[in-house]
């Protein structure tokens, strides 16, 4: 009896489940406020907390129980970067996916290297995640979230080419600076 | 009215496979044999198969045995036919992503490899309700077949919605008609090969787990044969100036390092 009750809550857990989702594809294809959702992150700071040389030379400075604090809440610091770049991933997910609707084929073409490039941050950003989360426990070494911040750069470039197709009129400030 | 062979039941047994039947001969005629071999597959056989064992059921020359035989065979077809199912729905929603179509598969065969040994210990634990194998078996085999594939449908939602990723019309359809299926039908199978039920109960269940297809075939009907909205070019979300701005700005730093 108690492995028909477990099957019974998972089969209806699973409902529940599908139900959500199916009523949030419903919402999306009305069409909701996608791009408030994003955050900005600050790429200088990520930079400067995955960097290699700054893990070393705090190490060598600080001694052994102090150096695990500090890394310890630049661990944390790091997975709030990396989740935000993955939250920010999902939403251009969306965008990118809407925007494959258009008629414009370079805006089509655009849209489907957003889509890409954001599902690989999506994807590098979880496994950062689960590094950065086992490195806490032992925070002797810092993890790599290198790729996650390589894709977040190459995301901006792809959402700004979509931003560009979408609205020409727009003042893309990287134009002028290049 | 809730009893066995009463025109309830005989319509609730019947007409859901006249539909799917209906819908894979309209569908195929359509040119969907291309896009979906395996669900066209899936309703013409399971649907004809689920009318043979309905015959065998009324027919009264054919014993119980047989019944029994029939029942098994239509359900190892159907069994097949929908894990191919998944397997076409899976391989068509990852196809236009490549960068994680290899780490979905991964996760859904994973996922898939470990639904296996939890449905082989429900199965070993059941305490079967009849001492005749041929039943006791196909009620446990039932319940094993409907974790795995109720695990496989939720292990493809979840890599779907943690992605948000959008399914195309009819693989949604599909899925979610699986998923309800299972999910009902899951709950049946347990109760009976678990709990004993008396045979006033099993009718119920048996109209519940009737009931349950209707309502998966004509979601099927409706996601396969009403064409979905078109989508409203001006309203997809353009990326606003001040996004834009924040992002550029975040980039021309990195550029002047």
């Amino acid at each position: 009896m108690t492995i028909a009750i477990l099957l019974i809550l998972a089969a209806a857990f699973a409902l529940i489940f599908i139900v959500l989702i199916t009523i949030s594809r419903s919402l999306q294809v009305s069409g909701t406020d996608l791009v408030g959702q994003i955050r900005p992150i600050d790429i200088e700071a990520f930079r400067n907390l995955i960097d290699a040389a700054e893990n070393e030379f705090l190490r060598r400075r600080l001694p052994a129980t102090e150096f695990r604090v500090v890394q310890r809440a630049r661990l944390r610091a790091m997975a709030a970067y990396v989740l935000s770049a993955g939250r920010n991933a999902a939403v251009l997910v969306r965008v990118g996916q809407t925007a494959l609707a258009s008629s414009n084929l370079a805006t089509v073409e655009a849209a489907r290297q957003l889509v890409d490039n954001a599902l690989l941050l999506r994807r590098n950003a979880t496994f950062a995640l689960l590094r950065i989360y086992i490195a806490l426990a032992w925070p002797h070494e810092g993890p790599t979230a290198a790729l996650v911040l390589h894709g977040y750069e190459t995301l901006n470039g792809t959402a700004m080419l979509l931003g560009r197709l979408q609205n020409p009129a727009a003042p893309v400030r990287i134009s002028s600076t290049l | 009215m809730l009893q066995a062979h009463s025109f309830l039941w005989n319509f609730l047994w019947v007409a859901p496979n006249v539909i799917l039947l209906a819908l894979g001969v309209l569908l195929s005629r359509r040119g969907y044999s291309r896009e979906f071999p395996a669900f066209l597959s899936f309703a013409i056989l399971s649907a004809a198969g689920d009318l043979a064992v309905y015959c065998a059921d009324i027919v009264p020359f054919i014993s119980a045995i047989i019944f029994w035989r029939v029942q098994w065979a239509g359900f190892v077809v159907e069994s097949v036919l929908k894990f191919l199912v998944i397997g076409e729905v899976l391989s068509r929603f990852l196809s236009p992503y490549p960068s994680v179509a290899r780490l979905g598969r991964y996760f859904v065969s994973g996922f898939g490899a470990v639904l296996i040994l939890v449905a082989a210990v429900a199965a070993a634990f059941a305490r079967g309700d009849s001492s005749v194998w041929l039943i006791s078996g196909f009620h446990v085999v039932e319940q094993t077949v409907f974790i795995v594939q109720l695990g496989l449908i939720m292990s493809l939602l979840l890599f779907a919605a943690y992605f948000r990723m959008s399914w195309d019309r009819l693989s949604f359809g599909i899925v979610l008609g699986l998923g309800i299926s299972a999910c009902g039908h899951l709950v049946t199978w347990a109760l009976i090969a678990n709990a004993n039920p008396s045979a006033q109960q099993r009718t119920w269940l048996a109209f519940f787990n009737m009931a349950i297809y209707n309502v998966c075939v004509l979601i099927w009907g409706y996601y396969l044969l009403i064409p979905s909205k078109v989508p409203r070019k001006t309203n997809s979300p353009a990326l606003p100036n001040h996004n834009l701005d924040l992002w550029n700005r975040e980039l021309e730093r990195l550029l002047q390092q």
